[in-house]
C-alpha cells in the first residue's frame, strides 16, 4: 500500500506542477458561482440552475444540482486523461512498471490521486456555504444536513466518474483521446436520467435507464437523502472500472 | 543451475500475434559479466529485455532472474533490476532530484540510504549540476544519465540497459563505456546496442541476434574467429620510381604476380587493390584455419620480389555481425518479402535503418551488392507490373 501512496504522490505533485489542476480548480469554482448567482433561475435538461436570490431560501441545492455536471464534462476526464493514457504514449509507464511495483497498485496509486484531487476541489466549494451562512455573511439558517449529504453524493459520484475515467485512460494512448471519450460516456451517464420522464411509460427500458442514469442515483443525494442503493451503484461502478483498468494494463503481457 | 548464473532464459518464445519475436532462444548470464546483446533494428532485443524486466510476458519459454522466475516472482525480479529503457522515457516534469527520490521510494530505500547512494550515483553519472533542474529542460545525453541514475539508485547487482549510448555524444560515449566496465566489475550488466565499436570496448561476450534467434554468443574472439573468412592483404613493388631496386631481376609484372599468388596453396580468392604504379596490391582471402602468410614470404624468396607490405586483416566483429544477420536487411530491402504484422516494430525505428544502410553501402563488401541485387529486384518487379 506504500507504494500507491508513493505513485499517487507522484501523480498529484506532476498534477499541481502542471496549470492542469489550477485551471480545473479555478474555472470549476468559476463556473459554479456563474451558475449560481449570476444567471437567472431555469431549468436546462430538467436540471434547475441559477437563481439563487430568486429563490430566497437559505438552501445550497443549486451548487449541489451544477457540481455533477461540472464534474463530468470538465474536472473529472480533465483528472484521469493523463494517468495512463499519457504514461502509455511517452513509455513512462515501461519504468514505472519496471520498478517493484504490482500492476494493482500503479492503477490504485492513479485513482487516488484523481480522488485527492477531486476532494481538494470538494473542500474548496466548502468556501460557498461557509462564507454565505457562517462567516462573514449570515444569509440565513442553513439547514446542514442536505449539505454534507449533497457533498456525500459528490464524492460517491467522484469516485465512480473517476473509475471512468481511469478505465478509458487505460485504454487509449492519447490523452486527448482519453479526455473525450470520458466527457462523452460521463455526459451521457449522466443525461440519461433526463429521459427518464420521457420514456416513464416503457416500463423495462425506463426502469432500466433509471437504474443505470448517474443523475437519478445522484438526485436522493442532492435533496439530502442518502440512498444506500446508490452508494451500492457508485461503488460497484467504480470497482469495475478499476477492475477493468487492471486488467487492461495487465494486458500489455500477453499482446 | 549454479549460483553465479545471474540471467538464465530457456526456450523464450514471444509471438505478437502470428510474428514471432523471439523463436526459442537459451542464453545464460553469469555473475560480473558485461554482455553485448547485439542485433539489428527489429531482432527482438528490446523484447527479450522487456520480458527479463516483467514489463512484458514471454509466450512460451522460462526465464529466472537471479534465481527468481520471472512469472511467479516477478517483485524479487524487479527489486534486483535496474532497467534503463530505450531513450530513457522520465517524467519530464519532474526535477532530477525528485525523480531519484521517486525511484529511490518506489524501492524502499531509506532517507539514510538514499543520501548515501544518491551521492554515489550523482558523482558517477555526471548529475552533480542538473540536480535541481526539472527533466523537460535537460539534453538527451543528460537524461539517459538521469536513467541511469535511476537504474543504479538501489545498488542493483544486475543491469538491463537498452540501447544506453543511442543519445550520447562521443565524449560522452567514450565515458559512459569506461563507466561501464567499473560497475561491470561487481555487476552482471546486459546492454543492447548496434553499435559494435562500443560492444568491442567494453563486453568481453556477445549475444548476436537476428529474427528472434541467436545466431551467435560467446566471446568476441570466438564470435569473430565464428566467420571462418581471414583476408590478407599483400602488396609488392611493381617499380622503384628512380631510386634503386632492391630485388633480383625486372620487377614482376600484374599478370607474373597474379599467376603465382593464385597458385598459392590454401589461397581462394584474389581481388586487386588499388594502387599506385609503385605496388601491385591484392586482397588474398584464404579458407578457414589455413595461414597463407609463410607461403607467400616463400614465394617472396623464391622468385626475388619485394614485398612491401603483407598482413593480416583480422575479420572485424562487424564484418561477422552483417553476415550473420544479412538476411534481416535483405528481407527489408525487397518488396516481395511478406508482410508479417511484426514489421510495424521495425518501421518504428525507420530512422536508424537508414544509417545503417549507409554503412553498408560504404563497405566494398557483399552487402552492398546485396543492396544492388534487392534494387534490381524492385525495378524488375516494377516492369513486371507495368
Amino acid at each position: 500500500m506504500r507504494n500507491v501512496w508513493i505513485i499517487a504522490k507522484r501523480d498529484l505533485r506532476a498534477q499541481f506542477n502542471s496549470p492542469v489542476a489550477y485551471v480545473v480548480l479555478g474555472g470549476t469554482m468559476l463556473l459554479l458561482g456563474v451558475l449560481m448567482f449570476v444567471l437567472p433561475h431555469m431549468a436546462v435538461a430538467g436540471v434547475s440552475i441559477g437563481g439563487f436570490w430568486e429563490i430566497d431560501r437559505a438552501t445550497l441545492d443549486e451548487m449541489f444540482t451544477c457540481l455533477p455536471p461540472l464534474m463530468s464534462i470538465f474536472v473529472i476526464p480533465a483528472l484521469t486523461m493523463r494517468s495512463l493514457a499519457a504514461e502509455k504514449g511517452s513509455g513512462t509507464l515501461e519504468l514505472l512498471i519496471t520498478m517493484p511495483v504490482k500492476d494493482s497498485e500503479v492503477i490504485l496509486g492513479k485513482y487516488l490521486s484523481a480522488f485527492i484531487s477531486v476532494l481538494i476541489l470538494l473542500g474548496l466549494t466548502l468556501l460557498y456555504p461557509v462564507a454565505m451562512f457562517k462567516w462573514p455573511w449570515q444569509l440565513g439558517p442553513l439547514d446542514w444536513g442536505p449539505v454534507w449529504a449533497g457533498y456525500l453524493g459528490c464524492i460517491f459520484f467522484a469516485g465512480a466518474g473517476i473509475g471512468i475515467g481511469l478505465m478509458v485512460s487505460s485504454l487509449t494512448e492519447s490523452d486527448v483521446m482519453a479526455f473525450f471519450i470520458t466527457l462523452g460516456a460521463l455526459v451521457i451517464l449522466y443525461a440519461i436520467g433526463s429521459m427518464v420522464s420521457v420514456v416513464r411509460d416503457w416500463h423495462v427500458l425506463g426502469d432500466a435507464i433509471a437504474f443505470v442514469s448517474f443523475q437519478s442515483r445522484y438526485q436522493s443525494f442532492a435533496r439530502g437523502l442518502i440512498d444506500t442503493r446508490a452508494v451500492v451503484y457508485f461503488t460497484s461502478v467504480a470497482l469495475l472500472c478499476l477492475l477493468v483498468s487492471f486488467r487492461s494494463l495487465e494486458s500489455r503481457k500477453w499482446s | 543451475m549454479s549460483n553465479d548464473v545471474m540471467i538464465h532464459a530457456s526456450h523464450l518464445s514471444k509471438s505478437f500475434g502470428s510474428f514471432r519475436a523471439l523463436d526459442k532462444i537459451d542464453f545464460d548470464v553469469k555473475r560480473g559479466e558485461i554482455v553485448g546483446f547485439l542485433g539489428p533494428n527489429g531482432a527482438g532485443k528490446s523484447t527479450t529485455m522487456r520480458i527479463l524486466t516483467c514489463f512484458i510476458s514471454p509466450t512460451s519459454g522460462t526465464v529466472t532472474v537471479n534465481g527468481h522466475d520471472v512469472f511467479d516472482e516477478s517483485l524479487q525480479v524487479r527489486e534486483s533490476l535496474g532497467y534503463l529503457p530505450q531513450r530513457a522515457p522520465l517524467y519530464l516534469e519532474m526535477s532530477v532530484l525528485e525523480y531519484l527520490r521517486f525511484a529511490a521510494d518506489l524501492r524502499h530505500l531509506d532517507a539514510d540510504m538514499f543520501r548515501k547512494r544518491a551521492r554515489s550515483v550523482v558523482e558517477v553519472c555526471g548529475l552533480a549540476q542538473v540536480l535541481g533542474k526539472e527533466i523537460r529542460h535537460l539534453s538527451h545525453g543528460y537524461r539517459q544519465r538521469v536513467g541511469l541514475a535511476q537504474a543504479l539508485i538501489h545498488d542493483p547487482p544486475i543491469l538491463i540497459l537498452d540501447e544506453p549510448t543511442s543519445d550520447l555524444d562521443p565524449n560522452e560515449k567514450a565515458e559512459f563505456l569506461d563507466y561501464l566496465k567499473q560497475i561491470g566489475q561487481q555487476r552482471t550488466v546486459m546492454l543492447s546496442t548496434h553499435n559494435l565499436a562500443e560492444v568491442e570496448a567494453s563486453c568481453a561476450r556477445a549475444i548476436i541476434i537476428s529474427r528472434g534467434r541467436i545466431v551467435a554468443d560467446g566471446p568476441l574472439d570466438e564470435i569473430r574467429a565464428k566467420s571462418g573468412r581471414v583476408r590478407y592483404v599483400v602488396s609488392i613493388q611493381e617499380s622503384a620510381a628512380g631510386g634503386k631496386y632492391r630485388g633480383r631481376g625486372a620487377p614482376p609484372t600484374k599478370g607474373e604476380v597474379e599467376d603465382a599468388l593464385g597458385k598459392v596453396p590454401g589461397v581462394g580468392k584474389l581481388t586487386e587493390l588499388p594502387t599506385d604504379e609503385r605496388a601491385h596490391a591484392y586482397e588474398l582471402v584464404s579458407e578457414q584455419d589455413v595461414d597463407v602468410r609463410p607461403e607467400v614470404f616463400q614465394l617472396m624468396v623464391d622468385k626475388g620480389w619485394v614485398l612491401l607490405e603483407l598482413h593480416r586483416d583480422a575479420q572485424t566483429l562487424e564484418d561477422v555481425f552483417r553476415s550473420l544477420t544479412i538476411g534481416d536487411e535483405r528481407r527489408n530491402r525487397t518488396l516481395t518479402a511478406t508482410t508479417d504484422e511484426g514489421e510495424d516494430e521495425e518501421e518504428e525505428e525507420s530512422e536508424e535503418d537508414e544509417e545503417d544502410e549507409e554503412e553498408s553501402d560504404d563497405a566494398d563488401d557483399s552487402p552492398a551488392e546485396d543492396v544492388k541485387a534487392a534494387k534490381g529486384d524492385v525495378k524488375a518487379a516494377k516492369e513486371e507490373r507495368s
